[in-house]
């Protein structure tokens, strides 16, 4: 059965708070999740004062403004801090967006942020995404053809066949749609989730491969597709903007033509 | 690996054939409204009635069969747990039918 109430040990607990001495009247307290895999203590949120006026205007200026200056112990991934890379995804105000391009004044109140929801924390805001790049490996996310080719020569592709593909490539497995999808929740074990299913459709709209078919029959199967029913919380947390869940009823839609 | 094409498309299939059925449903029970109980017998006799009874019944109950089996695969993990209540399902839709076409005869002998 799914599990549907957290262990013990996995129960949050009130945290430190880390007043800050200003005279500024800015000021925005950031409640962060704090869990470490070195003691036996239960997560817990620690409540951090930021005077926003001395800070940058993302999410990411503020955590990282809190480890360089406050809490050095505070675990977090970053890398870009511009949207590309997609390691600063976590949930912040209740919603799996990237640290790096959500603005502080976006969040009334109080700023919580939790790790990626329903995913195994190594530390603080640090999950264990290796389930999700196995399964993005077992779409085969690359290029196949039939017959090898010079190495030399182009893949030639149509103006068309290339605009097939906007809405798709833009994709950078951030995973927060994945981890917003309640179905990726429950069968996280073989559901293959929106990020990978939009990777998927992304080499199945690829007019230069071969693979179409063999994908497709790889794809035809009660968890890896078919546990979509359209909740569309991974459109809506996608802070690329893209549609996951679109690119999963077109792929039904092409396993239905087959 | 078991495939779940033809189950999506039976309930894709039964969702479209089900919205102009049930919305001729609730058009005839307006329109029977406020009539005599014997002309609603007659009209229930006719084998046009009879017939949409029965498609109706049988489309209605695969549909709820596949969207049941959904949920099924979604929350219940334990194969043998799943057989189980899968047996009870289906068993419960076949007592409903059965229920259908036994009212049905009833309507028509008496």
């Amino acid at each position: 059965m799914v599990q549907f109430n957290l262990p013990d040990n996995s129960k949050l607990t009130d945290g430190d708070y880390y007043k800050l001495e200003s005279e500024n009247k800015r000021i925005k307290k950031f409640k962060i999740y704090r869990w470490s895999p070195e003691d036996d203590k239960n997560p817990r949120m620690d409540t951090y004062e930021v005077d926003i006026d001395d800070c940058g205007p993302m999410v990411l200026d503020a955590v990282m403004k809190i480890k360089n200056e406050v809490d050095t112990s505070l675990t977090f991934r970053r890398s870009c801090r511009e949207g590309i890379c997609g390691s600063c995804a976590m949930n912040i105000d209740g919603t799996n967006t990237l640290a790096c391009t959500k603005a502080i004044s976006d969040v009334k109140g109080d700023i919580k942020i939790y790790p990626l929801p329903h995913m195994p924390v190594i530390k603080d805001l640090v999950t264990n995404l290796k389930n999700l790049y196995k399964q993005l490996k077992s779409i085969k996310p690359w290029l196949i053809k039939q017959k090898q080719e010079a190495t030399d020569t182009e893949n030639i592709q149509s103006r068309n066949d290339r605009e097939k593909l906007d809405g798709l490539y833009e994709c950078i497995l951030c995973a927060c749609c994945s981890t917003s999808c309640p179905s990726y929740w429950w069968n996280s074990d073989k559901y293959l989730g929106p990020a990978v299913l939009l990777q998927s459709y992304r080499w199945l709209q690829d007019s230069r491969d071969e693979e179409r078919k063999e994908r497709l029959k790889e794809l035809d199967d009660t968890f890896k597709v078919y546990r979509c029913h359209t909740i569309m919380n991974c459109t809506q947390a996608c802070p690329k903007g893209l549609n996951p869940a679109k690119a999963i009823a077109g792929i039904k839609q092409m396993i239905a033509q087959q | 690996m078991e495939s779940a094409k033809n189950a999506w498309k039976i309930h894709r299939l039964t969702t479209i054939l089900l919205i102009p059925l049930i919305i001729y449903l609730f058009v005839r029970i307006i329109h029977f409204s406020g009539e005599p109980y014997q002309l609603i017998l007659e009209e229930l006799r006719s084998l046009w009635s009879i017939l949409f009874i029965l498609i109706f019944t049988v489309l209605g109950l695969v549909h709820m069969r596949v969207g049941v089996n959904e949920i099924l695969e979604d929350y219940i993990h334990d194969e043998s747990a799943k057989k189980v209540i899968n047996f009870l399902i289906s068993s419960f839709f076949i007592f409903i039918l059965i229920f259908v076409c036994l009212s049905m005869w009833l309507i028509l002998i008496f």
